[in-house]
């Protein structure tokens, strides 16, 4: 049992994302590298208690009009599963849907594969849908970062074991990992590091409904610094004007 | 496939989930099976650029709200002890308050305690958009089970998936027409009102007449306010 034991404590240092006591607020984040890999692993770990074959984990596009799931990474990392490539096809826009509004998981299975996932249905809360992809069976997990970031977790497999008790462990385990993935996604995250104390308030009191004037008074600063301020803070964000600028800093938890 | 025991009374509640009454018997049964003595549903929604709290649902006497404060009460919910789902719960303990980064003064520390909240948990809870959380209390730490705590976040999470319009309806509004939402979101990407007016094929006047009225819904003092405000409410 000590790869058992191995596991568990893998997982409860992967789980450390808040000190207990700490100072760290919401949207403030530790700086735990994970990579991908390591929650790859992870995501087998819950496959495998569940004795799903396949994984797939999603992130859900935050633009209105182009609902479509984003795949990160699924059971045949480094390469693609044909699955999952069938999933973030044409047809996933209601699942898109479901997935910003509820966190009830779905399942679905095929009729093709034979009694295959009858288990959830007599499970609580767990709803049926139309196959995610032709064939399969699975069931599919709506997770959230703090952020505002949305994704899915699906497990695929015909034999797929799921109680009552474990749904909950399950997916609160889902949770905890598309938070670490969320945190670790590319892009923005390195430069914004740059971005100084004293630019976030004035993004913070423009966002407020400041004038750059209005900044410049409360902070006892000049008018030109100010803007100075808010002109740093735009080119850190890669915005092109203060108002996105301001919608960035909203929308990556710089500023609440 | 083993079934497991009896279900609880929180689970054979499942599908019925329809009405305001329904959640609060939902969250009566919640607390009793956690081991807690007071529940308390708060959305937060951001109003004149502070956090207000709106109480959906809750069994705390009248008087600890008034008394606590509905700002008290959205800093608590947010406050760095709540957890999402998937962290380990963490509770906020009255006797120990005061070490917490100043979140609340020695004061209204005891008023907690007095109040029956010695204990306070506040969790998380991922519905959309929205920023909801459901604060767990019991008036002598160790009585609430955190295993049970882990277990009752999702089950919170999926109850009030089956009810976004009650939600809607006591949280956050979204006072905008369509054709408003659209531009706000495209001046939220940094575009101007006439690439804005490029992309939705209208004139860049209309465009500004949108943004006008979505400021003035928001009683809003500029576009980025107005922005702001859309963001924080989840709306774009």
């Amino acid at each position: 049992m000590k790869q058992a034991q191995a596991r568990e404590v893998a997982e409860a240092l992967f789980n450390q994302q808040h000190s207990p006591f700490g100072g760290f607020g919401l949207g403030s984040q530790t700086h735990h590298a994970v990579t991908i890999p390591d929650a790859v692993r992870r995501c087998r770990w819950i496959a495998m208690d569940i004795k799903a074959t396949g994984f797939a984990l999603f992130f859900v596009g935050p633009s209105a009009e182009r609902a479509r799931l984003v795949p990160c990474f699924d059971s045949d990392y480094p390469s693609v599963a044909l699955a999952t490539k069938l999933m973030s096809g044409a047809n996933s826009e209601d699942i898109v849907r479901h997935a910003r509004v509820s966190t009830g998981p779905l399942w679905w299975a095929d009729d093709a594969v034979a009694g295959a996932a009858a288990g959830f249905a007599d499970l609580a809360w767990v709803e049926r849908t139309v196959p995610l992809a032709p064939g399969s069976a699975g069931i599919a997990f709506p997770v959230h970062a703090e952020r505002g970031q949305c994704g899915l977790v699906v497990f695929l497999g015909s034999e797929m074991v799921l109680s009552q008790e474990a749904l909950y462990e399950i997916h609160t385990r889902c949770f905890s990992l598309f938070s670490a993935v969320a945190r670790m996604r590319p892009g923005e995250a390195g430069r914004v590091g740059s971005i100084t104390k004293r630019e976030l308030e004035c993004l913070k009191l423009t966002a407020n409904g400041c004038t750059s004037e209005d900044i410049a008074r409360q902070l006892k600063l000049s008018v030109h610094t100010a803007n100075q301020y808010l002109t740093q803070s735009a080119q850190k964000l890669n915005a092109v004007s203060r108002t996105q600028a301001v919608a960035k800093a909203l929308r990556l938890g710089l500023i609440e | 496939m083993t079934a497991s025991a009896a279900p609880l009374p929180s689970e054979t509640a499942a599908t019925r989930l329809a009405s305001r009454g329904d959640v609060t018997g939902f969250l009566m049964e919640l607390a009793a099976e956690v081991g807690a003595e007071s529940y308390m549903l708060v959305a937060i929604v951001h109003d004149q650029a502070r956090d207000d709290a709106r109480i959906v649902a809750s069994n705390w006497i009248f008087d600890a709200v008034e008394l606590i404060g509905r700002r008290l009460v959205a800093a608590l919910a947010q406050g760095s002890f709540a957890t999402a789902p998937g962290i380990r719960p963490q509770p906020l303990l009255a006797a120990h308050a005061a070490d917490m980064d100043g979140l609340l003064t020695g004061e209204e520390t005891k008023l907690l305690d007095v109040l029956g909240h010695g204990e306070l948990y506040s969790l998380r809870l991922n519905v959309g958009r929205q920023r909801l959380f459901v604060l767990f209390s019991s008036p002598e730490p160790g009585r609430i089970e955190r295993e049970a705590l882990t277990r009752g976040q999702m089950k919170c999470c999926y109850a009030l998936s089956q009810v976004p319009e009650l939600l809607a309806a006591s949280a956050a509004q979204d006072p905008l027409s369509d054709r408003e939402r659209e531009c706000l979101f495209w001046v939220s990407e940094g575009k101007t009102s006439d690439e804005v007016a490029l992309i939705l094929g209208v004139s860049a006047n209309t465009v500004n007449g949108y943004i006008t009225h979505a400021i003035q819904k928001f009683s809003a003092s500029n576009r980025a306010m107005a922005i702001a405000t859309a963001i924080r409410s989840g709306i774009i």
